[in-house]
């Protein structure tokens, strides 16, 4: 059989409601062209993030409805810690409302103003949360990201040698730590080969630094080293996974991604003694160490969400599924990151329209004209997002302009990447006619979930 | 304060829809299960537990009508149907303007102390919460104690023992000036009091005092409808008010507040911060995207916001704050029917036993209320939590242990949980305990966490002498 198809079947349906060009042009002026502000009911398909969106199985389900809800010492708790000391093969493990907040105790506990954080590249929370403590985010992706229609199998990489360079410069006492993000979300979902895992785990280990692997989405980047890297094609998923974790000293996690849970993650390490003082910081502001700010259900849902997604017939149809409609777009001359990631679809909007400068912010434009177009919420991941840096006092272009299509993991049907795939055609099309926007309010942090736009010579 | 029930029995507004099995142990299980858990009771594991009376927070039973709005849950990550719900609620049922939603009250707490609480600042509140005052001192403000004096005295029946003393607060403000008090931090309920209420007449009086002074009033109103129900029973003027119109006027006295939704709300998990201000909640929905989530989801799944708006619902209804209050209150009777010294009058969702007189013989330093609570549970495999010297922590300055008057162990009712039976056992459990109580000897701290010690904690028995 040539055709994969999902190793599923639907069980519960959501309706979601069709709309006119009109409602949505007055709906997102309301919003102020910056569609995390829209209502979800005014959204047709909602490709604005894969994290939380997912649909849960009948399992997961089952097992949410046997949620332990006692304070402490929850039978969901043990489940929950035995099934992540299993999958990722740590043995302290400490559960958060959800990934930022992994994070947010990792860097409370490890980090002083001043020190440097590398990764492949930061994402929007990560980076917020080391600038918070008065650290930098430096990003070392590797020189094949930076060209977006490059065929390459690992463009999440990071660049060895800059890592080495970095440490040689400032040391073990201003780098606390090393971070690898896989798979590599704001450079497109690309995969972290093994072979650089392993490189910048001896670098890491060479100066006396731990490393921390931003997990999110450790599964479909193990799919990817199954498939694109020699010598891996016959290595069960499952043992492929255990060898990154095991190339590290700890993890941050959100379930919502690669655990098909709507809300929920955790921080795991290999050192007693941090895990300890992590745990008095989760204390504080999360919850106790046994639910971490999560139900009982929540921990039930997410042990069986992890080891369902290890299921590499799930995995394959999630690459597959994902890399249709990449192609598609692709074929239609579409600018787009290549190859497909993993969970989603970029555009390259400084491509796609590079009439508009990145100032102008070619992908917040690109993005809510195909929300004006066929009522499709992406996300933009370029100068908006990334366009501030605390180093720095101006605005400055990001490294690329793109705009995310994520795609949900086990929610939207073919038919629906079908008419995702026309709408994004018929925008192409007349893209000469896409104008760029101008911020009319910024917040100070993390602007892009806030910030409101008008049209330039509007 | 009579201790009689306003009518001889009282029953639930709901019947049981789904269960949950729990299991007995033997007192020989139960030795080494509480030695294995250093005499700490947060560190049981629940399955070894058979009552599970730590806490109320979280431990509610949902009501179909919640599961059923569990499964309406829009899990957008921006706009989801459920955050607008929760918003119409919250301002429907307490009037506040803005809400930013996050994953259980803490977070709330940890938002409203860095968005106001400058360093150098004194917040005064009524009596201190473990993580209320934490949040407020690592934000570099100080908390100052304006309770009532009848609060620290167990056998007062003073009916609104969580009152804020007018002199206290005068007090307070003259010696360091309004502009160094960013706000008054005023809890319905007062947990560590006993789940003493507050009246409505000492909210007014604060807020208008606070009001000369240009102080905001933000509210904990985690038990708040609670408090609303004791102000009906007790308060002149407000038997014939309905519930909810109480609880309007009770957060009218404010500037906002933080909720754990896992109280009042009905909820396994969820909370909010609740503002009036706009400059105030702009600000807050921007330490929100850092800390809890997107404003509109604030670190909650879209159903959990749903199940929270429609369990606020819920908890103002009369016959269910009835049933609520009436099975504490039996328990608490029932307790005092057999002569074990509890905390009077009994509060909103807890029976407070007095470790001091139960334990006459143990000073403070041998933790009267973390051994009493092992023993419950050695007894019986209740288990319950300690409110006392080791909930208070050290002084940061000298170093000592916090001494507070009461030493407490907690007998927390989750809501809609437990049944009379269940009840009925407890006191049991406890008469039992007290009637061996001669033999019983206190614990020494082996490992003391530096922060929020009481949740783990660790302790050995001291030797006889």
């Amino acid at each position: 059989m040539k055709t994969i198809i999902e190793p599923f079947r639907i069980k519960m349906v959501e309706p979601i409601r069709l709309s006119t060009r009109a409602e949505r042009e007055a709906w997102a002026r309301e919003a102020g062209l910056n569609l995390f502000l829209l209502p979800a009911e005014q959204v047709l398909i909602d490709l604005l993030t894969d994290s939380g969106t997912s649909a849960m199985s009948a399992e997961a389900w089952g097992a949410l409805m046997r949620g332990d809800e006692s304070y402490a010492g929850a039978r969901s708790w043990y489940r929950f810690e035995k099934t992540v000391q299993e999958v990722m093969g740590f043995p302290h493990v400490i559960p958060t409302h959800q990934g930022r907040a992994a994070e947010r105790i990792l860097f409370g506990t490890m980090l002083k103003p001043g020190d440097l954080v590398p990764n492949n590249t930061h994402f929007d929370t990560t980076r917020a949360n080391i600038e918070h403590v008065g650290a930098r985010a430096v990003d070392l992706p590797c020189a094949e990201a930076a060209q977006p229609d490059l065929r390459a199998p690992f463009k999440g990489d990071m660049d060895v040698a800059a890592l080495e360079a970095l440490l040689a410069e400032h040391g073990p006492a201003r780098v606390p730590l090393v971070m690898v993000t896989i798979t590599n979300n704001s450079g497109g979902g690309q995969p972290v080969s093994m072979a650089n895992l392993r490189a910048v785990s001896e670098v890491a280990r060479r100066y006396c630094v731990p490393l921390y692997i931003d997990a999110c989405r450790f599964a479909e980047n193990a799919w990817f080293i199954k498939t694109r890297e020699p010598g891996w094609a016959d290595v069960p998923v499952r043992r492929i996974v255990r060898e990154m974790f095991a190339l590290a000293d700890g993890c941050t996690m959100s379930a919502k991604k690669d655990a098909f849970a709507n809300i929920g993650g955790f921080l795991c390490t290999r050192d007693p003694a941090l895990a300890s003082r992590e745990r008095d910081l989760l204390i504080l502001t999360e919850g106790f160490p046994t639910y971490g700010g999560l139900a009982g259900r929540d921990l039930e849902a997410i042990a069986v969400g992890l080891e369902e997604i290890l299921d590499e017939d799930y995995l394959r149809y999630r690459a597959v599924s994902t890399a249709y409609v990449a192609d598609k777009l692709a074929e239609a001359g579409v600018p787009l990151v290549l190859p497909a990631g993993g969970h989603a679809v970029y555009l390259d909007a400084r491509r796609f329209a590079p009439h508009i400068p990145p100032l102008a912010y070619p992908g917040q434009a690109l993005a809510v004209e195909l929300y004006l177009e066929a009522g499709i919420r992406g996300c933009e991941i370029g100068t908006v997002m990334f366009g501030r840096d605390p180093a720095h006092p101006d605005e400055r272009p990001a490294r690329l302009d793109l705009v995310r299509l994520a795609i949900p993991r086990r929610v939207y049907t073919q038919s629906h990447m079908d008419y995702v795939v026309e709408a994004t055609l018929e925008v192409f099309a007349r893209r000469d006619a896409l104008r760029g926007l101008r911020m009319t309010h910024e917040p100070p942090v993390l602007r892009h979930f806030t910030a409101r736009f008008e049209w330039l010579g509007a | 304060m009579s201790t009689t029930p306003q009518r001889p029995a009282w029953a639930e507004p709901y019947r049981i829809k789904v269960v949950e099995l729990i299991r007995t142990t033997t007192r020989e299980d139960r030795q080494r299960l509480i030695a294995e858990a250093g005499y700490n009771t947060f560190l049981l594991r629940s399955e070894d537990v058979y009552i599970d009376l730590l806490t109320d927070s979280g431990t509610s039973a949902m009501s179909d009508r919640q599961w059923a709005g569990m499964m309406l849950g829009d899990e957008a990550y921006a706009g989801s149907r459920n955050f607008y719900d929760l918003v119409d609620t919250v301002r429907d049922l307490y009037g506040y303007e803005f809400v930013v939603p996050t994953h259980q009250g803490r977070g709330a707490e940890h938002i409203l102390s860095r968005l106001l609480i400058r360093p150098g600042d004194v917040v005064p509140g009524n009596m201190y919460f473990t993580t209320t005052k934490l949040h407020q001192e690592l934000a570099g403000g100080a908390f100052v104690d304006v309770i009532i004096d009848e609060a620290h005295d167990p056998t007062s029946p003073h009916p609104f023992k969580g009152n804020i003393d007018l002199d206290k607060l005068a007090a307070v403000i003259a010696e360091h000036g309004a502009e160094r008090i960013p706000y008054v931090s005023l809890e319905t309920n007062v947990n560590m009091a006993g789940g003493q209420p507050v009246s409505m007449e000492n909210l007014r009086a604060v807020h208008a005092l606070c009001r000369r002074h240009g102080i905001l009033v933000m509210l904990d109103a985690t038990r708040a409808i609670e408090n609303a129900f004791f102000i009906k029973e007790r308060e002149p003027g407000y038997g014939d008010r309905a519930l909810a119109d109480i609880l309007r006027e009770i957060a009218s006295y404010s500037d906002g507040a933080t909720m754990s939704g896992k109280k009042d709300g009905l909820v396994n998990i969820g909370g909010f911060l609740a503002l009036n201000r706009r400059d105030h909640y702009e600000e807050a929905m921007n330490l929100c995207v850092v800390f809890e989530g997107l404003h509109t989801y604030g670190g909650l799944a879209g159903r959990d916001m749903q199940a929270m708006a429609i369990g606020l619902r819920e908890a103002v209804d009369e016959d269910h704050m009835r049933a609520r209050i009436g099975q504490v209150r039996y328990l608490g009777e029932r307790l005092m029917a057999a002569e074990v010294p509890i905390v009077q009058p009994i509060g909103g969702h807890a029976v407070y036993l007095d470790a001091k007189r139960i334990l006459p013989h143990l000073p403070q330093d041998a933790f009267p209320a973390q051994t009493l609570a092992a023993e419950l549970y050695v007894e019986s495999g209740i288990r319950a939590m300690e409110r006392g010297i080791v909930s208070a922590g050290r002084n940061a300055e000298t170093g000592d242990h916090n001494r507070p008057a009461l030493e407490l162990v907690r007998l927390t009712l989750p809501r809609r949980v437990y049944t009379q039976a269940h009840m009925d056992v407890t006191v049991e459990a406890v008469a039992r305990t007290m009637a061996r109580r001669g033999a019983i000897r206190g614990l020494r701290m082996v490992h003391e966490p530096a922060r929020l010690r009481f949740f783990q904690a660790r302790f050995e028995p001291l030797s006889g002498t």
